[in-house]
């Protein structure tokens, strides 16, 4: 069953020098109980797009098109009362960027856990402390820390205990935003496993969103490859990371050391993502592309399904058969 | 460690640092004209530059704005007189202006009998020497007419600098009268008779003068001025000297620069104050006094600051400790009390006023430095000259010095609004240096000598405006400055 | 907080009184030449001076006068005003009740004020409004405080004249107890009004600043996403974070009030503590500045401990173990 459909998403940020296009018609669909992963470089607009579906955009951000659909409501249509109090966190809940900064330095960690629960169900203030602790339990931590302050709790404990906080009303499904970016490698590993035990044990959906293909990898079923604002390529992880299409997917996969290859000399793309106030004409990646050619400047290519089920890719070099052109970035 | 590395002759150092603290020097030009560049495009700070701009001028060209000293040239006007440019509001339009002749080369000859002017000269100026000419009485009628075109004025004064000299039992007699419009006369003084040798004197004759308007028949409290000069036309002050030369006697009356002053109603840029001083001069030479007093107070309080600041975030341990201790109690002081207690002991000088209020100014750039001289200090270059051998004054001198100016300068501009607005508080409080004309003064006799009862606003509010314009455009370009320089030590 | 860190503050400040007192003893007795001619009027004779040496302790040698000085102070002994002949303690505490309604109200006024329109203002950053208040704000605290005093006086005292220009209260005082207390605060508005609208602004810049600060750090993003509703996010989360250093701020600023009273008690004619300070100085009245500088440097002490310790209290970060 389809949990939550996107379709032709388009979010701008409205700035003194033009429109900055973060997300750019996104479209995909996110099985109930699966958990997809977005992938691209910093600045791509990833993060925008966990923002745009919680509706928690800067003054200057504005949907422009497309619709969000959880369950059988349009987001993006919704009174923003009824969004507060019926879908942010209560069905749609997040795990930030940099979860360091996620927890107020004033506040106990218990009562920020508390507080989403009182926000959204009528418990008592004494049941949602019993729930945040049991949430903190769950995450591993002694819910006998409820009433310590974030400065008193270590990096990979931080995060944690923010996943707990995300999960505190049974969301539906869960954005997490580059949740172990800041955390050093041990850590890194711990955390992921609790996501993806926890994930199990609930049956949860979740969108993760990151720069770190191996991250997605070890976590997702679906990936989804953003470049400048659009999707590239799409498809179940094992068949996007194993038979990349898109020249660009290629480029993050080559650069992502294989463990298996004995040897493989670890690339970089060369040039930097696009400025998204004025992207490029035609295919946005062609000013980086090996391949690249005059059609690809002039033309767009559709984000269509080539070769093997569900694998979708946006390329004119990808033949409809799913042929792949072989590149290699120096 | 540091301590003992002291010792260490002082041409050591020379060769390792020398090139870092050159090259820094080499590339401040090129920061100036980026500062120049990104400081030109904020419009707060250029407003403010502008307005600092203004005031520089005006501090600057006093002498050349107005003609007047501020403290010293009294009885411009009547005191609190309006400025002049009021009289293009009807309610003001027939408003007394000044009156002042200086009557000696003014003086028309309406009756010359048997006597005979002469021009002389005593201690360097010029006199009118009036001689009988032959034996028996003599009579000199001096007039002057002026045209008076205003309401009635409130005053006028007359001053006759004379002398007489009676040879051969020669006498005589001198008589200021005062020939209205309308055609009345009073004669306003009349002398007792003169004989043998009467030494200069100075007759003043002042309309305020209670036994002369009872002489003249008016009641003590009458304005005998407005009695005197109470319509439009022509009027004349009379000088009549008489005199009987006897049979071989000679009188001479010597006669000075005489001066009939009605004090008007209507003065200068910004009117009078009391005295009849005038308030655009005062104005002008207190932003003279702003500027200085801020920028000196600034100076001396970003070396005082810079100094501390250094030698306590490089030196460390119990000197850092003594000195911040002390800068939090300074800090936390209330200091304008302080500063009062301070300027009664001392004495109310300038100088002492910018002394104290520097003392009192320094410890917030000591804090910004300090902080500063702690990141820098485990620098390489820094660790790399003191590996050479450099004495700790010399890296705190040529490392760490060159390094906070930029920092330095912005707390500079920030500095100044508030030693300018504590200095205006000390002088309205009347701590102030009485010999100095400053904005905060100007409101002080503002406030004491009755401008609030007669609503001056021409005299309190460009003081008041002034000094908060003043003070807000060093604040948008210290801002300003602050954002760019500290931005860019931030990028380095 | 520890045991240690309290006696560690306590024992520095209770040094640095030691050398303000010191410094004190120092400005008057020392520094300005004679001493006796400094404290004793010229027009006593020698017999008159020579007596009165004695009863202050002047002909005793130095140290001995600055142990009995030391002794005074800490006893608030300040000795006889020479202008009114009284005690110098007395005359203060009379004019301490004025001061304190005067400071207390604006104070309380600046704070509430400052900080609500603060909160009020960082969430609509950027809109006409918004910029119209933080300019007038800006040009407020520019404006030197006598002056914005001044202003008041001439517009509300003397050009629609609907307020008192001096004074605490009215002559001869209304009778029964409720006419009382309104003249009273009928005297107060202009004052009161006065030391507001010069120290509100930094209260206000100062919240707003760090409200804009916070709402811009992640803890409120995520507090939004948490689906908090706008007061929450704002009271709960933005404004308890920069509550602790507004507090600190609140016990640090108590004894520059003092300045406002000097200036705002000359402007207005009230009976109160800064004017005393005023006129004590322009007249020489050494034992009452003596006395006011020494109460000025205990308070300042004393507030600068309440707000370490009460920092401690409010900013669970330095709850130190």
């Amino acid at each position: 069953m389809a949990q939550l459909v996107v379709e032709n998403l388009k979010m701008y940020y409205h700035t003194r020098n033009g429109q900055v296009r973060a997300v750019d018609d996104i479209s995909f669909t996110l099985e109930a109980g699966r958990a997809l992963g977005v992938v691209g470089e910093s600045g791509c607009g990833k993060s925008s797009l966990g923002l745009t579906l919680l509706r928690l955009l800067p003054s200057n951000g504005r949907v422009v098109g497309g619709s969000v659909r959880l369950g059988s409501d349009e987001l993006m249509a919704m009174e923003e009362e009824a969004f507060r109090k019926g879908v942010r966190w209560k069905r749609l809940a997040m795990v930030f960027q940099g979860a360091m900064n996620a927890l107020n330095p004033v506040l106990t960690v218990g009562s920020q856990i508390a507080e989403a629960i009182l926000a959204h169900e009528k418990a008592t203030k004494e049941e949602a402390v019993e729930r945040a602790k049991k949430l903190l339990e769950m995450v591993g931590i002694n819910p006998a820390r409820y009433s310590h302050y974030p400065h008193e709790f270590s990096g990979g404990m931080k995060q944690r205990a923010v996943i707990a906080m995300a999960l505190a009303c049974n969301p539906e499904v869960v954005i997490a935003d580059e949740p172990t970016t800041a955390l050093d490698v041990m850590v890194q590993a711990q955390v992921l496993k609790a996501i993806s035990d926890l994930r199990q044990r609930l049956g949860l959906s979740m969108i993760l969103v990151s720069h770190d293909l191996s991250v997605v990898a070890q976590t997702c079923d679906d990936v989804a490859v953003m470049y400048a604002g659009k999707i590239v390529e799409y498809g179940p992880v094992e068949e996007v990371l194993v038979n990349p299409k898109h020249p660009y997917t290629q480029g993050l996969t080559q650069a992502f050391p294989d463990i298996r290859a004995e040897r493989a000399p670890i690339v970089s793309i060369p040039g930097t993502p696009p400025n998204l106030l004025s992207p490029p004409s035609g295919c946005r990646f062609h000013p980086r592309c090996p391949l690249a050619d005059a059609r690809c400047a002039a033309e767009e290519p559709v984000l269509e399904e080539k070769g093997a089920p569900g694998h979708r890719v946006a390329c004119h070099y990808v033949s409809k058969s799913g042929e792949v052109a072989e590149v290699k970035f120096a | 460690m540091s301590h003992s590395l002291s010792s260490t002759p002082r041409e050591t150092p020379a060769a390792g640092p020398a090139p870092i603290a050159r090259k820094n020097n080499g590339r401040r030009p090129g920061t100036l004209r980026e500062v120049w560049q990104e400081y030109r495009r904020s419009p707060r700070g250029m407003l403010g530059l502008g307005i600092f701009l203004v005031f520089l001028f005006l501090g600057l060209a006093a002498p050349w704005l107005t003609p007047y000293d501020p403290l010293q040239d009294q009885f411009l006007a009547d005191g609190m007189a309006r400025p002049a440019w009021m009289s293009y509001f009807p309610a003001y339009r027939m408003d007394p202006v000044t009156v002042d002749r200086f009557l000696l080369e003014e003086w028309d000859i309406r009756t010359a009998d048997n006597m005979v002017v002469e021009w002389g000269e005593r201690d360097g100026q010029r006199v009118m020497e009036v001689r009988t000419t032959g034996p028996g009485p003599a009579r000199l009628v001096l007039e002057h007419a002026f045209e008076y075109r205003s309401n009635p004025p409130d005053t006028f004064i007359l001053q006759v600098p004379y002398a007489f000299t009676g040879e051969g039992g020669a006498t005589g007699q001198a008589v200021i009268r005062f020939e209205t419009a309308d055609g009345r006369a009073y004669d306003l003084w009349t002398s007792r008779s003169l004989r043998n040798q009467v030494r200069w004197t100075t007759q003043r004759v002042d309309s305020r003068d209670m036994q002369l308007k009872m002489r003249l028949g008016f009641r003590p409290l009458a304005n005998l001025a407005a009695e005197l000069i109470n319509t439009q036309g022509e009027y004349r002050v009379v000088l009549e000297l008489t005199a009987n030369a006897g049979e071989g006697g000679e009188a001479l009356f010597t006669l000075g620069e005489s001066r009939f002053r009605i004090p008007g109603k209507l003065h200068g840029v910004l009117g009078a104050d009391h005295l009849g001083a005038d308030l655009w001069a005062q104005f002008l030479y207190g932003t003279r006094t702003s500027l200085l007093i801020g920028f000196v107070v600034a100076v001396i309080a970003v070396v005082v600051g810079t100094v501390v600041g250094i030698v306590s975030g490089y030196l460390g341990r119990w000197v850092d400790e003594v000195l911040m201790r002390v800068v939090d109690v300074l800090i936390s002081i209330p200091f304008l009390p302080i500063l009062i207690v301070f300027v009664a002991v001392l004495g109310k000088s300038l100088w002492n006023l910018i002394i104290l209020i520097a003392l009192f100014s320094w410890m917030s750039v000591a804090r910004l430095v300090r902080s500063q001289t702690l990141t820098l200090r485990e620098r390489t270059f820094v660790e790399a000259a003191r590996a050479a051998g450099a004495t700790p004054g010399y890296i705190m001198r040529a490392h760490i010095l060159p390094n906070v100016l930029g920092l330095v300068f912005a707390s500079l501009v920030l500095l100044v609004p508030g030693a300018i607005v504590s200095e205006a508080t000390l002088s309205f409080l009347g701590f102030g240096d009485p010999r100095v004309p400053t904005w905060g003064r100007m409101l002080q006799n503002a406030k004491s000598f009755g401008a609030f009862g007669e609503l001056a606003w021409w005299w309190i509010l460009p003081p008041g405006l002034a000094l908060t314009i003043l003070a807000m455009a060093f604040v948008f370009i210290g801002n300003t400055l602050d954002d760019i320089l500290n931005r860019r030590n931030q990028e380095r | 907080m520890t045991g240690a860190y309290f006696w560690r503050r306590v024992g520095y400040a209770l040094l640095t009184l030691f050398v303000i007192m010191t410094l004190n003893f120092v400005i008057f007795r020392v520094m300005p030449g004679d001493p006796v001619s400094l404290i004793l009027s010229p027009d006593f004779t020698p017999e008159v001076r020579q007596l009165l040496r004695e009863r202050y302790g002047l002909d005793k040698p130095l140290w001995t006068q600055y142990l009995l000085y030391l002794k005074s102070m800490i006893t608030f002994d300040f000795g006889r005003s020479f202008t009114t002949r009284q005690p110098v303690l007395g005359e203060l505490l009379a004019r301490l009740p004025n001061t304190l309604m005067l400071l207390g109200t604006s104070f309380v006024i600046n704070v509430v004020v400052g900080v609500v329109l603060g909160i009020a203002m960082a969430t609509r950053q950027g809109s006409r409004l918004e910029t119209g208040v933080t300019g007038v704000s800006l040009f407020l605290n520019a404006m030197p405080s006598f002056f914005i005093g001044l202003l008041l006086l001439l517009t509300f005292g003397y050009f629609w004249p609907i307020f008192p220009i001096r004074g605490t209260m009215s002559v001869p005082p209304p009778t029964g107890f409720w006419p009382t207390v309104i003249d009273r605060i009928y005297h107060l508005v202009l004052p009161v009004t006065a030391v507001s609208l010069s120290g509100y602004g930094s209260w206000y810049l100062y919240t707003r600043n760090n409200v804009v600060g916070a709402l811009g750090q992640d803890y409120v993003l995520t507090a939004r996403a948490k689906g908090l509703t706008k007061r929450e996010v704002l009271y709960r989360h933005a404004f308890r974070s920069v509550l602790p250093p507004i507090v600190t701020l609140i016990f640090l600023s108590l004894p520059g009030l003092i300045t406002g009273a000097v200036i705002t008690e000359s402007i207005f004619s009230l009976y109160g503590i800064g004017r005393y300070l005023i006129d004590a100085t322009l007249q020489q009245d050494y034992p009452v500045v003596q006395a006011s500088f020494f109460v000025i440097a205990l308070a300042v002490l004393i507030c600068n401990l309440l707000a370490d310790l009460v920092y401690g209290l409010v900013d669970p970060r330095i709850r130190l173990r």
